[in-house]
This record gives structure tokens, sequence and C-alpha cells, in this order.
């Protein structure tokens, strides 16, 4: 075996032939032994001694309550199979390549020079950039237009429906919902880019792609990051900041189906915002918006970003005085997007995806949207254009693949 | 130095995956490759234990489905005779049917004359989704499917190694090519016989026609220079628009301009340039990585230039284009069944597989004997197109490992 110098973490991988042959033979009948093989070492390794990694396995699904890392892409697939033993394999193909690549590893790139390298390539000098995938199911991955295609339906979550239609909804049915939803965040875009890619590939003729999303959230670590407005996104966070909070707020638990107790759920909505028309808007204007002072991110009536908020300062529709209101607490991990000019205006599409994790999306998520979608001062600058809610399952143990305990449930 | 361990992982379609670690240490290291060693060793006793069980039950199960698979096409031979539209539709039914019963055991033992009873075989069934039935070209179909049969059921297993089996997928193809070749060379004088003319109906339907023909072997023509760039080229791809020739420059004539006027030297030019290609391919030693390859770029083709409605900008048919595309490769893919059966079997099934669903979503598109114009597809069914043939291409890029 080849040794390499200290220091090198993706460029430690090793050219590996398998007999001619083996590969397709290996399919998924072959797997429990080397899934098993591969989860141990991997994940050891890049626990014990490599911090930019984040572990695949664990009570919980990375990803989450992560602190979000820099760059995302949000991906969404119709299952095209009929078959469940295929689609398996592509959630044990998923699984294994989620725990090679968040451990900094890459699959084969070339040992037989006639046919393609199996891995593309683009993260070989890379570190694993705290790289993170989740997995969420949509509605009708349990029930497809009434048709339970895996016999799975029963096995569908209490809450799981698509978010119902709100007012001023301009929603875009080709960049909304799905059968499965992939959250890939990584600190280096490359690195994200990368997983979808190669998740995608593996997904050929069990799966295809509805639709992908890309975005971006920065802030210096510690802070709480501002989307395109300008202002703060998701200070509340801090309010239940605990593994006691966590459970309170983000973990879905009795009356679910075990293999969601643990789990959460996502509920995403692609936020275009008139940046164009903000920008004009004077900053007294802007802040009455939102309830808060763009600076320092304190609500009106307070100094400090985290002090509580007194409705009685607020506006009476500004965002913040309609977000306490419904006494709600939700995990937000939003993400800024930037698409397209429209060649008419030229104006740049661009805004929020707001991405927030709940344990019951009914009382934590869809009142609280209804209530902005009606009355937020925010709704004059903001169309939603895409939504989706999935169910993200619980953390994935060793030697098990995603989706198992639904598939084999 | 760091230590560092290995994780063999074989993801479907070949794929495998290594890692490495840091601290792992060189018990995990030892343990992983003799793992990773006998899953390969396990992987290759099921790929034989298939092939030797297939085999030693194939010699019953092919004589079986032989027998009634030349019952059913003399059933056919009756009905196509009658000119019995329904009947002949239900039997293209029941003839794929039996055919798919024990066409794997005879993929395994017999693959050189597995080749000629899917050549046969396929058009009898497609024909059983078109709502316009050719009885001339059924008829003769059936009479080969009978001698393709009656010779399946008298083969012997072959000995051959594995070069010979690639040299005789060679063979097998090259005579394919010179076949295309001859029928292109011979549609084209019709075409170009109906474009002088001034025959633009008639040039319409010779168009779509030869269109098959080049687009089944179209690799081959790219080995020839510029051969390829003055017969295919579309506007968007000359520098001097007024140096393009070719097929695509008489198309833009029939279908935009509607007119044939100043055509005459288009037409004599490509008339020319497919002599020329003919008569180079005629010696054109191929090579089988070049023949892999070619197959493979039949299929890249497809889900660019055809499937986006590029290739055929003005007359649309690019349906008929991919279609050719697909069976070009399904060609090269029939030749080299017997080398894949050597060491890829799974391969093979997969292949067959995925061919199959390839071409019964493709007959979908069939209305009065032609397949519909791009522009009447929806979006959805482009996508479906698409997608299957991501799974072919996948598939065939894989193929490259019997070379």
């Amino acid at each position: 075996m080849e040794q390499h110098p200290p220091g090198m973490t993706r460029k430690d991988f090793l050219k590996l032939s398998v007999a001619a042959g083996a590969g397709l033979a290996i399919g998924a009948s072959g797997l429990g032994a080397i899934l098993n093989l591969n989860g141990k070492p991997a994940n050891k390794a890049s626990a014990e001694s490599n911090d930019d990694a984040i572990p695949l396995y664990g009570a919980h699904q990375p990803g989450i309550v992560t602190p979000p890392q820099t760059y995302l892409y949000l991906a969404s697939f119709r299952v095209t199979s009929k078959s469940k033993a295929d689609l398996a394999g592509m959630f044990k193909d998923w699984t294994r390549f989620c725990d090679l690549s968040m451990a900094g590893g890459t699959m084969r790139t070339g040992d037989n020079p006639l046919v393609p390298p199996s891995d593309t390539g683009e993260t070989l000098d890379l570190p694993p950039s705290k790289l993170t995938v989740t997995f969420g199911f949509g509605p009708s991955f349990f029930l497809d237009e009434g048709k339970d295609r895996f016999g799975i339906a029963r096995l569908a979550p209490k809450h799981l429906k698509d978010i119902p239609r709100m007012a001023r909804d301009h929603l875009d049915p080709s960049i909304s919902g799905g059968d499965i939803c992939l959250q890939v965040c990584a600190n280096d875009q490359q690195v994200a880019f990368h997983a979808i890619r190669n998740l995608i590939r593996l997904s050929t003729g069990i799966a295809s792609l509805n639709w992908m999303q890309e975005g971006f959230a920065s802030g210096k670590p510690g802070t709480t990051p501002r989307n395109l407005f300008g202002f703060k996104d998701g200070t509340a966070n801090a309010l239940h900041d605990s593994p006691d909070g966590y459970d309170r707020v983000v973990w879905a638990d009795e009356g679910e189906p075990d293999w969601l107790r643990g789990g959460s759920y996502l509920a995403y909505r692609k936020i275009r915002m008139k940046l164009e028309s903000w920008d004009r808007t004077s900053l007294a204007d802007q802040e009455d918006t939102f309830g808060r002072h763009k600076v320092s991110g304190a609500a009106y009536g307070a100094k400090g970003e985290f002090d509580p908020v007194d409705l009685s300062s607020q506006p009476v529709n500004a965002h913040v005085h309609l977000a306490k209101q419904t006494k709600q607490q939700m995990h937000r991990r939003a993400y800024s997007y930037t698409d397209k000019v429209d060649p008419r205006t030229g104006n740049v599409d661009a805004g929020l995806l707001f991405i927030s994790y709940q344990r019951n999306p009914d009382e934590q998520f869809i009142r609280m949207l209804r209530l902005m979608q009606s009355k937020d001062a925010l709704n004059e600058y903001v169309d939603h254009v895409a939504s989706a809610m999935f169910a993200c399952p619980t953390g994935l143990r060793e030697g098990t693949y995603i989706g198992q305990n639904i598939l084999e449930g | 130095m760091k230590k560092t361990f290995l994780n063999v992982l074989a993801l479907a379609g070949v794929m495998a995956l290594a890692a490495c670690g840091n601290d792992a240490n060189e018990a995990d290291s030892g343990n992983g490759a003799t793992t990773a060693a006998s899953a390969t060793a396990s992987a290759q006793a099921s790929a034989s234990a298939q092939a030797s069980s297939s085999a030693s039950a194939a010699p019953g199960a092919i004589q079986d489905g032989s027998a009634k698979l030349l019952e059913e096409t003399r059933k056919l031979q009756d009905a196509i005779d009658k000119q019995d539209a329904e009947d002949v539709k239900a039997l293209g039914k029941s003839i794929n049917d039996i055919w798919l019963s024990y066409e794997n055991a005879v993929r395994q033992s017999f693959p050189l004359e597995y080749t000629d009873v899917e050549k046969y075989e396929m058009p009898i069934f497609s024909a059983s989704a078109y709502d316009k039935i050719d009885y001339a070209a059924l008829k003769a179909n059936a009479a080969s499917l009978i001698d393709a049969v009656t010779a399946l059921q008298n083969a012997k297993p072959s000995a051959a190694n594995a070069s010979e089996l690639l040299a005789k997928a060679v063979e097998k193809y090259q005579s394919y090519v010179s076949e295309q070749m001859d029928l292109l060379a011979a549609q084209t004088q019709s075409f170009v016989d109906a474009v002088k003319a001034g025959n633009a109906d008639q040039a319409k339907l010779d168009y779509a026609q030869a269109r098959i023909y080049y687009e089944r072997i179209e690799p081959i023509a790219e080995s020839f220079g510029d051969l390829d760039p003055k017969i295919d080229a579309r506007l968007a791809d000359v520098d001097d628009p007024n140096a393009w020739t070719g097929f695509h420059r008489i198309e833009k004539a029939l279908w935009a301009d509607n007119s044939l006027a100043g055509q005459d030297k288009y037409a004599d030019q490509l008339m020319t340039d497919v002599k020329e290609l003919q008569k180079q391919a005629q010696g054109y030693e191929l090579e089988p990585k070049a023949m892999v390859a070619g197959a493979m770029e039949l299929l890249n083709e497809a889900a660019t230039s055809k499937i986006t409605g590029e290739e055929e900008l003005y007359s649309h048919i690019d349906l008929v284009d991919l279609a050719a595309n697909v069976e070009g490769s399904k060609t090269v893919y029939l030749a080299i069944i017997p080398a894949l059966n050597e060491s890829h079997d799974d391969l093979a099934v997969k292949l067959d597989e995925a061919f199959q669903s390839m071409e019964q979503s493709l007959a979908g598109f069939v209305k009065d004997g032609q397949y519909i114009s791009y522009t009447e597809l929806t979006t959805d069914q482009i996508r479906q197109i698409s997608d299957q043939l991501s799974v072919l291409s996948n598939l065939m890029s894989q193929t490259a490992a019997i070379l």
C-alpha cells in the first residue's frame, strides 16, 4: 500500500483495482458487509482527527442543527423506478457516497482508462469543508396521486403534506415539492456541488431531478447571518439553542412513525425579494417593516439583538410582531440566492431560501406562514415563488442506509 | 508517515469507492483489504454461479422456448397472409412475451444466434404498437425469424476466447456498417433526384429515410475528416454560412424557405460526398475500441442535439434521428454480447432492459407509421426520453471494460 506524507486528507485516496466484472456483480446484494467495513474506519478517522468533517452517523441527521455552512444546494427528486429494490439500491449508494465524501474521501477516479471515472474529481485536493447531506421525504414519496407505490403509505408522517395555499402565493410547481429532498451544505461551494452532482449521477434510472437551488449565507462566526435586505435572519434560534430546546422545537417524537422520531420536518419557501424597491426605501421604513433596528438587530424597544421583544413597541404589521404573536418557535436555517436578470426590467432575481426545521409544522410553521402572508408588512417587497415540505428521518446508525427504516419498516 | 486504510465499495454501475482517513491503523487497513477482496471473490462466485445455472438450465428452456416461438411465428405468417391486423398485433405481443421468457438463457449460451433472433423479433413486436402495418416488411421479418429460431435450435455452444469474440464482434458490426452505407447511398440518390426534379413532397419523404441510415452509423462518418461536416453540418456549426452544404442545407430549403430553387448544386455535392463516404468506409479497418466508443457517441448525440430538437431545426424529425442513434448503438451492443458474456453478463442484462424500455417508449411516439414531430412532444415526454437515454448511456459507458 502507498504511504502518503502527513497533512493530507483527500490526497490520501488510494487507487484500488477491483477484479474486472466485480463492480456490477457486487451491486446491492453484497452491500451489508461492505457498508459495515466502510462505515467504521472512515468515520472514526474523520471524527478523531479532522475537525473539518461532520459525522454522518448519530442520533440526528447532520445539517439540521449544525451551524449553517456557507453554501447550500437544495435538490428535489421524483422517483421514476417502480422497483422497491432498485430504490433501496439508490439509497444504499447515496449512503455510501455520503459516508465517504463527508469524511473527505472520493470515489475511484479511474483504474480503467477505457471507462469513465467513478468520481468526477473536482474535490480531489479539497478538505471535507464541513460537508453535510440531509435527506427528506415529501408527501408524494408515501402516496403519489393516491398510489402507494412502495407499500409505505402506512408509514407516512402525521403532519406531512404540501404547504396549503396561502394568500399572495406565486408558486411555480416546477420548482416546488418532490418525492425526495437533499440538502447539501459545505463551507466550500465546490465541495457542496461535487456532492450534489455525484448524488444526481448515482440516481440515474431510479430518480429524476426535479429542481435544484443553490444558496449562500455568510456571517462572522458566532453572529446571526444577514439576509439580502441587510437584516439579521434567525435571531430567534438562540431561544432554543440547547439539547432540551431542540427536543422542544426541532425533533419529532410522539405520535410519529419510528423512523421520524428524532427527525424533523423541513419547510421550504423560495421567497423572491424585490431588492430594487427595497433599496429605494428609507431606513426608517425598512426598520418599521421588520420591527427591528437594521445594524444592531435589536427589536424596537430593546437594546440588544437577543433581548426579549416587547410587542407594544412594534408596528402591528411588522415582521417580528407577527412572528412573536404566534408564540411559536422554529429552527431557522435560511440561505440567500441569486438567479437571473429579468430582461424586461433589468431587475435581479434574488432573495431568500427560507428553510425551517420543526417537530410539528401545523402548529409551528403553517399558522405563522398564514398570518405572515396575509398581514406582513414585508409582503410589499417579497413574492413566494416555490414551496415544499419534507420529513427528514432520524439519525443514521452505522451499517444502515438512509430510508431503510421506511422501506423495510 | 501517516497510516492509511482503504475502503472498497462498489456502486451499482461499476462504481467503486476509495477513501483514506488519517489515523486508521494497520489492522484496519489489513481488515479492509481482506473484506474487500472477499467481497470481490464472492461477487465473482455469485456471477459464475448465475452463469453456470443458466447454462445448465438452458438447453431445456431454449428448446421449449424456441418450439413455442416457431409455432407462434407460423401463426403470425398466416395472419400476415390474411392481412388480419388484429391478429398480427396480438401475435406480435405474444411472440415478444415468449422471447422475453427465455432470451436471457439464449444470450448466455448462444450469443451469436441471440443477436439474429433479436434483430428480427424486435420489429415484429414494434409493429404491434403501430397503428399502420407494413405487411410486406413484416412478412420478410417473420420468414427471417423462422430461420433465426431454427438456427438457434441447432446451435452448438461456442468455444471462442475473448479476443476472438471481439474480432467477431467487429466483423459483424462492419458488415452492418457497409449495409447501412449502401442503403444511405441509394436513399440519398433518391432524395437528390427528387430535389433536382423539384418534387418537394417526395424529397421530404426521402430526406427522413436517408437520415435514418446516416444517423445509425454517424461515428463512422466522423472518422473521415471533413466528410461529416460537409454532409451533416447545421447552420450553427459552420464558420461561413455561405460555405454550408449537406442534408441540413436542403432541409432548410424544403421546410423553412419552401423553395428548392438553387438547390441542385447542394444536391449534387451531397451525392458526391455520400459516395466518397461509402468508398472510404469500405477500406476502413475498425478497431474494437472505436466501435465501442462509437456506440457511446451515438447515445451522446441523441442525448444532446436530438433530445433538444437542435438537429432537425426545420423538419423537426429529431425523433427519427434519435431512434436511429439508439438503433446504431444497439447494433454495437448486440455485436459485443459474446464478449460481454465473458465477464460482464450483468451489464448485458441491464443493457437489454434499458434498450427494451427505450424502444417501447419510442414506439409510443409513432403515428401513422412515422415518428411524430419534435414540436408535438411535451416537456414531460422529452424528459422521459432523456432520462431513459441517461440510463442507457451510463450502462453503455461501462462496456469499454471488455476491451
